[in-house]
């Protein structure tokens, strides 16, 4: 979960916009605005070169929290990139260059945007580890049709309303 | 009111003469030269003197070591006055007390628990272990019936330990009926003369009586305030000594229900006329006060053929999701709109908490709104992003209340003609709104394949499992959605007025479980089930009303989102650390649950509850989930903590 004291003010504010489905969205819309604007289409498979250290990427996405934002797999959360790898995941220069592209701005209000990471937080060494372990990423999960709870879901909504 | 003659004079007076004083009220008596509050009468204010030290016989009263007086076995009296407050309650239908125990309010507690021959039954004693949960079990009681419960609060630091709570229901626009006790002379630190003030700023209205009879028009008040828009809670201050008094033969008095307005003939007439004369009318559903309005606003749309929308996926008391006129419709051009408590082209909209600016008087601004500075969205906060709120006629005025004249004038004014276009209409609309649910249904579907093996467990896998198994029953999800992916939204059908009750009112946490505890006070008697997807930080507040949860055998499911952290405040605490450049490795400090995890199964098995996990295997959830929805069904809750993917 979460949101605690220091957050009450957002989540009121976001509650007082009407976001009904509130920090999630908002949780998306920062992260948008927080990103480098990229036009190119996302990829479903990577062939560039990995240099890193996968092992020692996974503690790192794990101390810095990555998977805060794009789940413990990249699959789920608010900003999921696998299988769709967008375009700054093309590459680690590419990757880097992201992780570094986001400039010193500290809005006001609280933001759940994609932090900045400058070499003194993420050296590039550090960077490629990370890109190494999220390389190896996979999203293969089972189509709707073998996933009996999402059929049953489906053949629900199928059935008429019955007036309450 | 006329003030009873022996209560022109001072009460603690009165109690020291009465022949019949009884232990506690000799008590009172006895203990009353030390504050000297027998000299003042109830409610004065008292000198600017600084408060005297305490007395050897004030330290042991506040050690514990309270005693009756000696000699004097008299009974306290034959009627007590809460014997006629707890009928002044039974009358109002209120259903359930929450209280943690406090003797400012013992009279008041002895008479829910013995009073009459079905002593203890409307309302009941519900054992609260925190005044925070109490009142928030009275929040989500609200939320899911439109009815106020009743709270009880110990003086002044009853009231503090609930202000949270208070604030969030006020917030929540949602009835609830706080009675908080008081007594001047017992432990000065519990009483102040003016203890509704601590929370005047978000309460509706309060009262502190200084007669017995006033009590009961008090209690009656409060509840007409609540429950008349703006919904909010309300306080009476009752005095032990008017608990505890003699009521002799005195009546309790006829309740009066109040009277809320709607539009006036006129402006119904208009309304009817306009959705009659529309080509492709519309009807914007808010939140309505209660049930009664969501039927209501269903047989208006019916009458008229308008398809509608719902913030049914968003709170509690909108249009049933998936009635056939619910959704864009045939044709998303509308020539009319009718909002109902939602910003429309005529929209319908109760008084806004902006009425009640002037209870501020502290000047706090709370929420955002300050004496002067309109609220964005206008009256309905419910109703949209105020900004964005389409231009049109707003019409203060209640829009449950106004329903029933504008059915009656659209019957006056239909014909057959009317009525052949309404039907064709509504089929159409009904073809369209099903085809846009499947197709949204099955999209929805697909995007939340993603990540379905996962471990930990993915938040729609959670959401996904659940919904076959609470479909065919008369369920209420009362834990807010939004920090676990707010996947019911897209895969769940929210058709009672009760589905989901939406988010925690100002975003306090220690919301989901009181909340849910109290909505599953409503479906014991309902027959109804509640699901709590309980985000592990909230319940670290006050978890012990898990413990009211199996103490009351109450319908609810409580299914862990694990994540381990206040995520949302991680994300924050992150992105500061990313823009200031200096490690975001450290991000974790303050905002995990780590080094210890928590095992809530456990915290569950120590207030009794059964339960199951943690579960980290997604495959094991289904099955886990059956076990507790087999608990739930036969009235026992039931905990399955899982460990979930952050979001």
């Amino acid at each position: 979960m979460s949101t605690t004291r220091s957050s009450r003010m957002f989540v009121a504010f976001a509650v007082a916009l009407g976001l009904a489905q509130g920090v999630a969205q908002s949780q998306a819309q920062g992260q948008a605005q927080g990103q480098a604007p990229s036009t190119a289409k996302p990829v479903t498979t990577l062939t560039s070169p990995v240099t890193g250290n996968a092992v020692t990427g996974k503690k790192l996405y794990y101390d810095h929290a990555c998977y805060s934002c794009h789940g413990f797999n990249g699959e789920t959360g608010a900003r999921p990139f696998v299988p769709n790898w967008p375009a700054n995941l093309a590459t680690e220069r590419s990757f880097t260059a992201f992780l570094r592209g986001r400039a010193n701005v500290a809005p006001v209000q609280p933001s759940t945007s994609m932090p900045n990471y400058p070499v003194e937080s993420l050296s590039d060494v550090q960077a490629n580890d990370i890109y190494a372990y999220i390389r190896g990423f996979k999203s293969a999960p089972p189509p709707l049709e073998k996933i009996p709870v999402m059929n049953q879901i489906l053949s629900a909504a199928k059935k008429p309303y019955k007036a309450q | 009111m006329s003030k009873s003659k022996k209560l022109t004079v001072n009460r603690r007076g009165f109690l020291k003469g009465a022949a019949s004083a009884a232990a506690g009220a000799a008590a009172i008596a006895t203990q009353a030269p030390e504050t000297g509050a027998q000299t003042q009468p109830a409610g004065a204010p008292r000198s600017n003197s600084p408060a005297p030290p305490p007395t050897a016989a004030q330290l042991e009263r506040d050690a514990g070591a309270v005693r009756p007086p000696a000699g004097g076995n008299a009974r306290a009296a034959v009627r007590p006055g809460s014997d006629l407050m707890v009928q002044v309650l039974r009358d109002l239908g209120i259903e359930y007390v929450a209280a943690n125990p406090g003797s400012s309010f013992e009279g008041i507690q002895e008479s829910v628990i013995n009073y009459s021959n079905t002593p203890n039954v409307m309302p009941e004693f519900i054992t609260a272990l925190h005044e925070e949960s109490a009142v928030t079990m009275a929040h989500g009681y609200g939320k899911a019936t439109g009815k106020p419960m009743c709270a009880l609060l110990h003086g002044t630091i009853g009231i503090q330990h609930a202000a949270m709570s208070i604030y969030q229901a006020y917030y929540d626009r949602t009835p609830a009926l706080l009675i908080a006790g008081r007594d001047l002379g017992f432990i000065a630190a519990h009483s102040a003369n003016d203890m509704a003030g601590m929370v005047r700023s978000y309460t509706k209205w309060d009262a502190t009586p200084k007669t017995l009879e006033e009590s009961l028009v008090a209690i009656q008040r409060a509840y007409n305030e609540a429950i008349t828009p703006p919904c909010a809670p309300t306080m009476v201050v009752i005095d032990m000594e008017l608990q505890k008094e003699e009521a002799g033969a005195m009546k309790v008095p006829a309740y009066q229900p109040p009277q809320i307005s709607g539009v006036d003939p006129g402006q119904a007439r208009e309304i009817a006329k306009s959705l009659l004369d529309a080509q492709n009318p519309r009807i914007a559903v808010g939140r309505l006060r209660t049930p009664a309005g969501v039927k209501l606003a269903v047989q208006l749309a019916e009458l008229v053929g308008a398809s509608t929308s719902t913030s049914a996926t968003q709170g509690p008391m909108s249009f049933p999701q998936r009635h056939p006129l619910c959704g864009p419709g045939a044709n998303a051009s509308y020539d009319y709109t009718l909002g109902l408590e939602q910003p429309g082209t005529v929209s319908l909209t109760g008084p806004s908490l902006a009425t009640l600016l002037s209870r501020d008087t502290t000047n706090i601004g709370f929420g955002g709104i300050a004496p002067g500075v309109s609220r964005a969205g206008g009256a309905g906060r419910g109703g949209g992003r105020g900004g964005g709120a389409p231009a049109g006629r707003t019409i203060t005025i209640d829009a449950e209340a106004s329903l029933p004249v504008i059915i009656d004038e659209v019957r006056k004014q239909m014909s057959p003609d009317k009525q052949r276009v309404i039907q064709d209409r509504s089929a159409k609309h009904a073809d369209a709104n099903q085809s846009a649910r499947i197709e949204a249904l099955t999209r929805a579907l697909d995007q939340r394949r993603a990540g379905w093996d996962a471990s930990p467990i993915s938040t729609a896998r959670v959401y996904a499992e659940l919904w076959p198994l609470i479909v065919d029953e008369d369920w209420i999800l009362a834990s807010p959605s939004n920090f676990s992916g707010a996947h019911n939204a897209q895969l769940w059908d929210h058709n009672k007025p009760y589905s989901y009750l939406g988010g925690q009112g100002a975003g306090g946490m220690g919301y989901g479980a009181p909340a849910a505890v109290g909505a599953a006070l409503a479906a014991k008697s309902r027959k109804q089930i509640v699901v709590n997807v309980q985000t592990d930080g909230d319940l670290n507040y006050a978890p012990g009303v898990l413990w009211t949860a199996q103490h009351h055998q109450l319908p609810m499911l409580t299914v862990m989102h694990n994540n381990r952290a206040w995520h949302q405040e991680l994300m924050f605490v992150e992105y500061m650390c990313g823009v200031r450049g200096r490690g975001t490795e450290r991000g974790h400090i303050g905002t995990t649950l780590r080094d210890p995890f928590i095992d809530y199964r456990m915290m569950a098995a120590s207030y009794g509850m059964a339960g199951e996990g943690p579960i980290t295997d997604p495959v094991k959830l289904g099955a886990a989930l059956k076990r507790g929805m087999a608990s739930v069904k036969k009235g026992m809750p039931y905990m399955i903590d899982v460990i979930t993917q952050p979001r």
